[in-house]
């Protein structure tokens, strides 16, 4: 049986102190200028009325991927867990997925020239049992993963407390990347 | 600006580029030549070689201008040597595998369809004469009228002409490519464009065997598409005010704002659609038959489809919800 996984971004714990997106850069070895990963930073409201909101960019890994159906050549793929992965040996750079992506998580590793993403560090880490690198690094538990089927699990737990939104979900793409809305300061 | 979490230029929404558009713009003039070759090929008495020269001119551009796009598709690839993979793994939920698909049947039934327009150039007046001479029993084994032939190749001209459309419209956080008038828009314009390519190459290569009465229909079955893609231009945009929402707003965008803005009044709306109209109520009314005008008039047809393709390809990743 499949897992579902899902990772839970809280952005009233986040700092915006970027250790994700450098961890992520480590693990991966991202090439420099490109980014499996994000966190904008955005101030609102005007002084001293001020609101500061944090946006993590990222695949969200989409239970139903655009990415995947546009692929023509199956490069990009849905695995038995629901992750969505790159198959480099089958993929042309056509660009279509990157075009797809309604989260702009897909880039052209210059280096490679293929297409990469984020792969919640499936390879390296979460097929060992651990976390992925953006989540085991984070020093305020901003970020939490695990197996929705596990009701001690954390992501578990986190979702039956916290109202979640699902990115761009109007979309019907059914994302495993779930936030905490902001609840704090000035929001426009 | 030298944001913390670093650049941002690979969240830019324009991906594919102006190659694209070319592209585009030539899978549907291919499209629409084979079509246009085809409609006058039909015209009682026009059956039999010699051919017409409108009917050779739309038969050479179809596999010349599909070929020259599938250059231009492959080198547009980050990894052009590896265009191969995309022959030999298969997705069909994916448009661009269809599109594949129906280009492995289009593209050399475009060929010997051609070829049967050619025949004597090819064996025995051309450079290859020689060269190609055992191929002539196959050719004429097909025949000069072969209707299973012609026919298929009608019916995936249209498949190829609506796929470019479909290519787009399949990605659904692009509202203006996500609409369903899109294929519909681009096989009328790619007609339009494969009937102005072939009287314009037709009067320029084949004038001699070019029949004034061919050109004529031809010319007026232009100004009857031109028109249709005015309407469907119109159809797209008020359709997409009254879907609301992103959609509305998009709509309006793309229509006032910035450089695309111009290209689509100045390039798709002024240079393709009014001029094309104003040269037919005028310069060429009550078709009167003026080659310099009818020239000019497919000249501002085709700018006019690659103006659109390059609105639609632009205006459509520019402004995203």
């Amino acid at each position: 049986m499949g897992k579902q996984y899902r990772l839970i971004y809280d952005e009233n714990l986040c700092i915006g102190c970027q250790a994700c997106s450098v961890a992520c850069r480590v693990e991966n070895s991202v090439p420099d200028e490109v980014y499996r990963l994000q966190v904008h930073l955005h101030t609102k409201g005007e002084f001293p009325n001020l609101g500061m909101n944090f946006e993590r960019l990222s695949c969200v890994m989409c239970e139903n991927p655009p990415c995947v159906s546009v692929c023509p050549t199956n490069a990009s793929f849905q695995s038995k867990d629901g992750l969505v992965h790159i198959d480099e040996r089958a993929c042309i750079a056509c660009k279509y997925c990157i075009l797809a992506c309604p989260y702009h998580a897909r880039f052209i590793n210059p280096l490679k020239n293929v297409v990469e993403k984020c792969n919640f560090c499936y390879e390296t880490r979460v097929s060992k049992e651990l976390l992925p690198a953006c989540v085991s690094i984070c020093p305020t538990d901003a970020l939490s993963f695990g197996d929705m089927r596990h009701k001690h699990s954390l992501v578990h737990q986190k979702s039956h407390k916290e109202v979640l939104v699902f990115p761009k979900a109007h979309l019907g793409t059914k994302p495993k990347v779930a936030f905490i809305p902001n609840r704090k300061g000035m929001k426009s | 600006m030298n944001q913390i979490w670093g650049s941002m230029e690979q969240y830019s929404t324009l991906v594919w580029h102006w190659p694209i558009a070319v592209y585009l713009f030539l899978a549907g003039l291919s499209a629409g030549a084979a079509m246009t070759s085809l409609i006058v090929k039909w015209i009682e008495g026009n059956g039999k070689p010699p051919w017409d020269g409108l009917i050779k001119a739309g038969a050479l551009l179809a596999p010349l201008t599909i070929c020259l796009g599938l250059v231009l598709l492959i080198f547009d690839l980050t990894r052009p040597l590896m265009f191969w993979k995309l022959l030999i793994h298969y997705n069909f939920g994916s448009v661009m595998t269809l599109g594949v698909l129906g280009l492995f049947i289009y593209t050399p039934l475009s060929f010997i369809y051609a070829a049967i327009k050619f025949k004597p150039w090819l064996f025995e007046t051309g450079p290859f004469a020689g060269l190609l001479r055992p191929f002539k029993g196959l050719l004429d084994k097909v025949g000069d009228n072969p209707a299973w032939l012609e026919r298929t190749l009608f019916l995936f001209a249209v498949i190829i002409g609506i796929y470019t459309g479909f290519l787009l419209s399949a990605m659904y956080s692009y509202p203006l490519f996500n609409t369903p008038l899109l294929p519909i828009l681009f096989l009328a314009s790619g007609l339009s464009s494969g009937i102005a390519a072939s009287i314009l190459f037709g009067l320029l290569f084949f004038k001699s065997e070019v029949n004034e009465k061919n050109a004529k229909y031809l010319l007026e079955l232009d100004l009857r598409v031109v028109p249709m893609e005015l309407l469907l231009l119109f159809a797209l945009f008020v359709g997409m005010y009254f879907q609301g929402g992103d959609k509305a707003i998009i709509a309006v965008q793309a229509l006032t704002t910035g450089i695309w803005a111009f290209v689509f009044w100045g390039g798709v709306i002024g240079v393709g659609i009014a001029t094309p109209l104003l040269i037919a109520i005028t310069a060429l009314k009550h078709h009167a038959y003026r080659v310099g005008y009818i020239l000019l008039n497919s000249l501002v047809v085709l700018i006019g489809v690659v103006f659109l393709r390059l609105y639609i390809l632009y205006a459509g990743q520019t402004f995203v919800g």
